[in-house]
């Protein structure tokens, strides 16, 4: 019943979004213009139905609907129920096609834009919709009925069954879906020529908006990986980790450039060529993991139907946007303020850079898919790829980051060039120094130095600014951003360089020197939860006989499906993290892992002040 | 000279999506990546009777015929759903050996599932501690092992079969 209904209602969207189609033509008059918008909401109204009556199906342990019976089980908490309905193929698929009908919506609200452009960007979206609606519909349509008659189902995959990833798609998705709006609002911006100002204030905001939330997704992923999978890091180049960050990398690049063009009036094809790119990625991500070409800690259950329909609809909306690019794009007469080194050159390499650092990425993805298709060899593409060439690539990037804020946009001259001058001596012998106190790495020595002095420039420039304006505006949010950047890449640095690994052996009872630190294991207990059954190991860690915490490292043995995991105990401190795991060797004894993570809080913190700048760019004035 | 940058990201475009084509469409499945044990020997292992465990079978007994392989068991939905096909498959070629293997179950559970939906096989043997499900490195169940007559695992299904699979890809060997 609650089946037919969700069906139904997605149905009827997918009719919604067909009747902004056809009335978009004739939407001059008032009445069909009414009509217009009314289908707009409806549609999203439908598709909200539609979503929540999976949801409750999946809380009601509904197991006649097939979705359900996959991918839930009775014994499960309410939370994982209710996160179940994102934690598959189709249920993820129904969450894209409600983003996409909300960003309609929300972007239907704009008052700024001439009512021309913003209707043919709804009418783009409503189109490109109505493709990922047929999609769904015709090969993941998370409605369909059981054919087994049971009253169990399989079960929620256990490392899905976690706080973090609860939040993690939905935040992911928004950010991914939400470029389809740019992507609309750039071929409706095209066809009508109407690439102006308002276009480009439009554009910043949901450029700024959607790059905000896949920062968060990402950053949420990364944390789950990082205490979820207990492999000590939090970062492991991963296919799906890579997809994200293709579009996350364009994106970044197009918030930048939208910049100069709302300084200089030019560059408008680039930006344009940008906004296409973003959503073009985010669909090849899609595809490339949905098709079950590439596989990874995501696993989907894979169809080759649905590859190819993915495949075409790529093709198609790529393809499109592109031809509209290339017959739409004039010849730009007026020329670019390029100087040896200002903002706007500075500006320029740094997209161009994003965007190696982009192309590498994805290189590094389809690369094995080539060669497979080419030689019918497989081969894997792996971190050691990623960290040798897309570093080396990051960092003039990083680089012209540091010195930016002293740029001008008009002369070569550098304002107060002196103070950054200085500033970067002192963080350089700075950091040396602290290089000497540790070991000396090459690549800890250039991170610690080009975090510390990112940090350095972006605090000088919004004292310069606060000088100048007397008040800290919001207009120091790209700053801001920077400052994260620059705590990110301490993080990255300290927590790599530096890491250390080190394996036991311990005994109830015993007690265990690790350096500085002493580690106990007190004793070994075994809880049962409704869902699974863990085994956890009570340390204490003391710090030169001092406690310090107790940590509780464990392994839980999932009923439904059997399945174990490993659960790291973490103590987390400002400077270092302590990273526990632990497994059975013999009777009575047992083997644990320690990673002692120097900053890697940083990681998020870091990321945080991102996705608070971009919100606040978002917002300002 | 401008118009021709303009038509590059659609040539990068065309050819990435070349290639995922005629990836997608030669039908590679990275979900089925080329199995250490295709075309090797099988490996050496012992497995008593389910019905009576002072009963058991080696791989040395094995008749040299075209034996079938299924990992089974009674917490496993799938299983439950491809098994009434081994019927079939048995009636259609009785020359088939069928072999269960009983994997990571209680015993009592299992006979009441053999019970209940029939028993298709011509030996079903277990393996509680999922020993021989390590050596033939099953991950997931139900898992499917083809065996010729030369002792050689041919074919590995991962998850259940189906009529489809069964008619498309096993059939034509054993044929």
């Amino acid at each position: 019943m609650i089946s037919l209904i969700g069906f139904s209602s997605l149905f009827l969207s997918l009719v919604s979004n067909l009747v902004v189609i056809i009335t978009f033509k004739f939407s001059k008059t008032l009445t069909i213009n009414k009509v217009f918008y009314s289908a707009l909401y409806s549609g999203t109204f439908f598709i909200v139905l539609s979503f929540l009556s999976l949801v409750w199906a999946f809380i009601s342990s509904d197991f006649s609907n097939f979705t359900v019976f996959q991918n839930s089980h009775s014994s499960k908490p309410l939370l994982y129920k209710i996160t179940g309905t994102w934690g598959n193929h189709e249920g993820s698929m129904l969450l894209w096609l409600m983003i996409m009908c909300f960003c309609n919506m929300f972007f239907s609200f704009n008052k700024i834009l001439e009512i021309n452009l913003k209707k043919l960007t709804i009418f783009f979206q409503s189109l490109l919709f109505i493709l990922f609606c047929l999609f769904v519909i015709t090969t993941s349509n998370p409605f369909l009925v059981n054919s087994l008659n049971v009253n169990e189902g399989l079960g929620l995959n256990p490392i899905l069954q976690d706080p973090a990833l609860a939040i993690h798609p939905p935040v992911l998705y928004i950010g991914y879906i939400g470029y389809s709006l740019v992507l609309s609002l750039a071929i409706a911006g095209l066809i009508l020529d109407k690439i102006d100002l308002l276009w480009i204030k439009a554009t910043k905001t949901w450029a700024l908006f959607c790059w905000s939330m896949l920062t968060g997704g990402i950053a949420l992923g990364s944390y789950w990986a990082y205490y979820e999978l207990g492999w000590g890091g939090w970062w492991f180049w991963d296919p799906v980790e890579n997809l994200s960050l293709m579009p996350w990398i364009a994106g970044l690049a197009l918030v930048h450039s939208l910049t100069i063009v709302h300084q200089e009036q030019l560059l408008k094809q680039w930006v344009v060529f940008l906004s296409i790119l973003c959503f073009s990625l985010s669909i090849i991500g899609t595809f490339l993991i949905r098709s079950g070409i590439l596989t990874s800690v995501h696993s989907f259950a894979t169809d080759p139907s649905r590859g190819i329909f993915i495949l075409i609809l790529f093709l198609v909306i790529t393809g499109f946007s592109f031809i509209i690019f290339i017959l739409k794009s004039k010849e730009s007469s007026g020329r670019l303020n390029l100087l040896f080194i200002n903002k706007t050159s500075a500006l320029i390499i740094n997209n161009i850079v994003m965007l190696i650092a982009c192309f590498t990425v994805l290189l590094g993805t389809i690369y094995p898919i080539i060669i497979e298709v080419l030689t019918d060899k497989r081969i894997s593409v792996g971190a050691p790829y990623y960290n040798s060439v897309v570093l080396p690539i990051l960092l003039p990037g990083f680089l012209l980051m540091s010195i930016a804020p002293a740029l001008s946009w008009q002369t070569n001259k550098l304002n107060k060039a002196k103070y950054f001058f200085y500033t970067l001596v002192f963080v350089s012998i700075f950091s040396l120094f602290i290089t000497y106190l540790t070991n000396f790495y090459i690549w800890g020595f250039i991170g610690t130095t080009l975090g510390l002095w990112i940090i350095a420039a972006s605090l000088l420039s919004i004292f310069n600014n606060y000088k100048a304006s007397n008040k800290i505006s919001l207009h120091n949010n790209a700053l801001f951003a920077h400052i994260g950047i620059g705590i990110v890449i301490l993080g990255i640095t300290f927590s790599s360089v530096f890491q250390i690994e080190s394996n036991h052996s311990i005994k109830i009872n015993e007690t265990i020197n690790i350096g500085k630190y002493s580690l106990k294991l007190n004793k070994i207990e075994i809880v049962e939860k409704s869902n699974y059954q863990e085994l956890i190991g009570n340390f204490n860690l003391y710090k030169q006989g001092k406690l310090l915490s107790s940590i509780k490292p464990g392994q839980r043995y999932y009923h439904v499906p059997k399945t174990i995991t490993t659960e790291a105990g973490i103590y987390h401190n400002w400077l270092q993290d302590f990273y526990l795991i632990i497994n059975k060797q013999k009777e009575n004894i047992w083997s644990i892992k320690m990673y002692q993570n120097p900053l890697v809080s940083f990681i998020w913190i870091g990321a945080l002040f991102m996705i608070i700048s971009g919100i606040i760019g978002m917002i300002k004035k | 000279m401008r118009k021709a940058i303009l038509f590059l990201p659609l040539v990068i475009v065309i050819t990435i999506g070349i290639f995922l084509s005629i990836f997608l469409l030669q039908g590679k499945d990275p979900n089925k990546p080329p199995s250490a044990l295709l075309n090797k020997s099988l490996p050496n292992f012992k497995i008593s009777n389910i019905y009576d465990g002072s009963q058991s079978i080696s791989n040395q007994n094995l008749e040299k015929k075209f034996i079938l392989i299924n990992f089974f068991a009674s917490w496993c939905a799938p299983c439950k759903a491809e098994h009434p096909l081994f019927f079939n498959l048995k009636k259609q070629y009785p020359n088939l050996f069928l072999l269960g293997v009983n994997y990571k179950d209680k015993r009592n559970n299992a006979i009441k599932f053999l019970n209940q939906d029939g028993d298709p096989y011509d030996y079903v043997g277990v393996d509680n501690e999922g020993s021989l499900g390590l050596e033939f490195g099953v991950f997931g169940l139900p898992e499917t092992f083809l065996v010729n007559s030369e002792g050689k695992i041919i074919y590995k299904h991962l998850g259940p079969l189906t009529k489809k699979i069964i008619s498309d890809e096993i059939v034509p060997i054993i044929k």
